[in-house]
This record gives structure tokens, sequence and C-alpha cells, in this order.
């Protein structure tokens, strides 16, 4: 069972866990959809290939986040500004909370539930309570900070900081950052592994895909991918990478970090994420307000569906 | 200069791209026409990279690189004001191409990270359309923008730009009949 996935939080590994998912894999995968300029969350069926459900949202929502246990989604409204805490079972909102700045990337601790939220506007990362209700505090990283990921242990977060040019290691118990790790330039969605031992992040405006080896703090390796890459999934041996400005997904083998393919989708994608069974890739297209769905293994587009107006599904939004 | 009023001319300082954040909400912008003239036709006016002329605003079109990936192209605007601007993908087979401001002073366009695509289509009986579309964050990068270069103001003048150009490109092309 592979349980990687792309943006941030969800980071489950090992038979027990794969045993379990099983179990609710009889189910088939749901595509939350932050749909910017419609402000609303969609909840695409991804089986029926439709959208089965909106969720009005103000504020651009753009971000999105899922609770350990999946029943809670958390979305930025960077215009709000502020998160929107969205129970996925009745499928409504439940409770708003204002932050500063302009928040973007968030991403939830597998352990604690902890959410953060990556302030666009300034070099910081807001710690909110696992129920959204309250901001604990704040932690410094580095300028523009966007995507965020936590490794599956909990204990540590890494921010691609778009403006810094680095990527951030937070030690999440003594909420501070640890070190920056430089990369290419404008990294923008960050990706661990199952193992979240590799970290992997897009640089929009490099044109590449710095990969980092976590436990050791460096880079290891770059990956050219088209114009303006964004967001990097995993599923199987591969990456998957949305190119906005190319409207392509790259492809890139993860043992060599050699470029496998270009799929053309549609315009401006920008999320992507990988289903449970590992066998589709999620993309949201911004500009043709579509999804588009790629077999992992033939690389094919095997569909596309229609949504509301900017799609972004700025993280973890298959569930 | 503006792109569309074509009032005054100064020279302004140029707004450098990467080197600032941008909002987190990109606009985007799309405009189309119907033109009665066949796809191959209307694509042989606008399928030059490196001929803007028929765009009102634009008296002169200079740049390398042709058609292929990566070419440049420099407009100057009748009154002095430039924008320079790089193609990132071209499809004759699918007359389309899109291309990106490299540099464009904010008060002749107020975007940010503009990109954009011209593309025509097929309409069915001998007509097209055509579709412009951009994709952009407005002129002002941080929170609490100045009107003139809000969201509203933004999308305001990409929308009026297409619509003159698009516009006009049917004038052109129907005028001088088929």
């Amino acid at each position: 069972m592979i349980a990687s996935r792309t943006g941030t939080g969800r980071r489950l590994a090992g038979p027990l866990l794969g045993l379990l998912l099983l179990g609710a894999s009889a189910r088939a995968d749901e595509a939350l959809v932050t749909a910017q300029g419609a402000n609303t969350l969609a909840i695409v069926d991804l089986e029926a290939g439709s959208v089965a459900a909106q969720i009005p949202i103000d504020g651009a929502p753009a971000g999105i986040a899922l609770s350990p246990d999946r029943r809670t989604a958390f979305v930025t409204r960077p215009e709000g500004p502020g998160l929107a805490v969205v129970d996925l079972a009745t499928r409504t909102v439940t409770g708003t909370l204002a932050l500063p700045g302009g928040p973007l990337g968030i991403a939830v601790n597998p352990k604690s539930g902890a959410v953060y939220v990556a302030d666009w506007y300034g070099s910081r990362i807001f710690v909110v309570s696992p129920d959204g209700a309250q901001l604990d505090t704040e932690i410094q990283v580095g300028a523009s900070p966007s995507g965020i990921a936590v490794t599956p242990d909990g204990a540590t977060l890494l921010v691609a900081n778009r403006e810094g040019d680095s990527v951030s290691v937070v030690d999440v118990a003594a909420a501070r950052e640890v070190q920056k790790i430089p990369v290419g330039r404008h990294p923008f969605g960050i990706t661990l592994d199952a193992e979240g031992t590799r970290a992997y992040t897009a640089n929009v405006t490099s044109n590449d895909v710095s990969v980092i080896d976590v436990p050791g703090r460096h880079e290891l390796g770059r990956v050219t991918t088209g114009e303006r890459p964004y967001v990097v999934a995993l599923a199987g041996s591969r990456g998957f990478v949305t190119d906005q400005y190319s409207g392509t997904v790259t492809v890139f083998n993860l043992k060599t970090l050699t470029n496998v393919a270009a799929i053309e989708v549609g315009d401006h994608p920008e999320g992507i994420a990988a289903s449970r069974d590992g066998r589709t890739l999620t993309v949201a297209n911004w500009g043709s307000n579509t999804l588009s769905l790629i077999d992992a293994t033939t690389l094919k587009v095997t569909g596309e569906i229609k949504v509301p107006d900017g799609p972004r599904s700025f993280g973890d939004f298959l569930r | 200069m503006k792109f569309l009023t074509l009032t005054t001319v100064a020279a302004f300082a140029l707004v450098s791209f990467g080197a600032q954040a941008h909002g987190p909400t990109r606009k985007k912008v799309e405009e189309t026409v119907e033109i009665n003239a066949a796809p191959d036709k209307v694509w042989a006016v606008i399928g030059n990279f490196q001929d803007m002329s028929w765009l009102p605003p634009v008296e002169k079109t200079e740049g390398k690189g042709g058609n292929e990936v990566k070419a440049t192209r420099t407009l100057t605007l009748k009154g002095g004001a430039t924008v320079d601007e790089e193609l990132y993908k071209y499809s004759a087979e699918k007359m389309s191409y899109s291309y990106r401001i490299t540099k464009v002073d904010v008060k002749t366009l107020p975007v940010n990270d503009y990109s954009s695509t011209l593309k025509v289509e097929d309409a069915g009986g001998g007509k097209s359309k055509v579709a412009w579309d951009g994709a952009f964050y407005r002129g002002y990068m941080n929170n609490d923008p100045p009107p003139e270069l809000n969201d509203e103001a933004s999308q305001k003048a990409v929308r009026g730009l297409y619509r003159t150009g698009l516009d006009a490109l049917k004038a052109k092309i129907e005028k001088s009949g088929s």
C-alpha cells in the first residue's frame, strides 16, 4: 500500500497502517478542491467524475490540509485573511479563525493534530490548535513561506521559503527553525516521501525540483521540469510535478532523478496528489477549471472533471 | 503611457520580476471574439509572435527567435512605453501560443507575473473563435494595494486590452474580405 501523498500532512506507512487503510479503500477517493475564483470548496467524487457538493468559503480559498483522522479539512483564506474549518461528514464550515498576513500554505501534524499555516507576506509559520480555533504561537522561517510538510513522526516541519530560495527545517518541540537548506529559485510546494527521509520541492523560477536528504539536511540533487513547476506528488517509483506555464506534469524517476515523461494536462496545473492506491494522480488545473486524472503506470490522462472557477488544491486534498 | 488610454508619455522605473513576493490570489481574464473567417486565415494574422501590429496600441514589434520557445519580443507602444515578452509555448497545429511579460511598468499595464495564451478555434461554418486569456497578479505585490494597482484595476486593464485587441482583429480581418 502506497500512502505517500503530495503536499502535506498525510504520511502513513508500514504494514499495520496499510491494513487499516485497505478497509477504507472500497470507498472512492474524494477530491477537496479549493476553487479560489468561485470562493468555494468543491467536494469531487472521483469515481462519478463530478462535483458532489460545494461549500462556500469566502476569502479566496487556496491551501488545504486534513486532520489526522481525515474528517476535518482546514482551508486557508488569503483574502480573509484566515482559516476555515470544514467538517467533511456534514460538509459544513464549523469555524473560522482570523489570521494576520497572507495565510496560504498549510499542513497538519500527523501526531499532534496541530495546524501549521504559512504567512506568505511574512516570514513565519502560525501554529494553530488542532481544532483550528486558536493561534497558539508563531515560528520564524525564511521569506514568503509557502509549502509545508511534516515528517511522519510529527517532529519536524519542512517549509519552502519562496522568496528565500531555501527550505527551513523546524524542530516542532522547540518551535524554532534549526536550519535553512539552500535550494533552487523560488521553491513553492514541498512533499515528503512516506518514510520522511526525502523531500521534494518545486523551484518555480529555476524550473527544477530540489531533492532533499531530510536527515542529512542537504540538497541531494535536481530534476529538470517544465516551466514554472509548482507542486510534486509521489506514486510508486516516480515523482509527478505540475508545470504551471507548460500545462504539463513532469514525470521523473525517484531513484535516478531522471526525466521519464511530460504529460499534457489543463491550463496552469497547480495542486497534484496521488490516490490511496497510488494508481491515479489528480491534478487541479487553475486556468481551465478542471481536474485531470492521470494513470500512474501508463502516464495517460484518463479523465477530466469540470470544477468551479480557479481550482488550486494546494496541499493535502484527497481522502 | 498606458496600453489603452495612450495619454501621457513618461519614463518610469521598471518593475523587475522575481525579486519580490506576490499576493496569493492570481487573477485570470478571458475574452473571446467570433470572426467571420476561416481559422487558418485568422492564424495567419496573429500567429507570428514577432508581429503584434494587429493590436492597436502597438507601434512596433522587435524581437528575436521567431516562433521558437524562448523567443523574445519588445512591443513599443504609441507614445514610447515598452513591454518585453517571451514565448514559452507555440503550436501552429493547435493555432495557439503562450507568452509571458518579462518586463513592464505597472503604469503601462498594472500586472505582475503575467502569462497569456492566444488561441484560434474553429467555430464552424467558416468562422473562427479567438480566445485570449491571461493569468496575472495585481500591480501591487503586497497587502493593501492602492486603487490603481488593486485586483479590480489589473483585471479591468487586461480585459480592456483583450477587448480592444480582439475587436480590432475582427474588424481588420472582416474588412479585408475573405
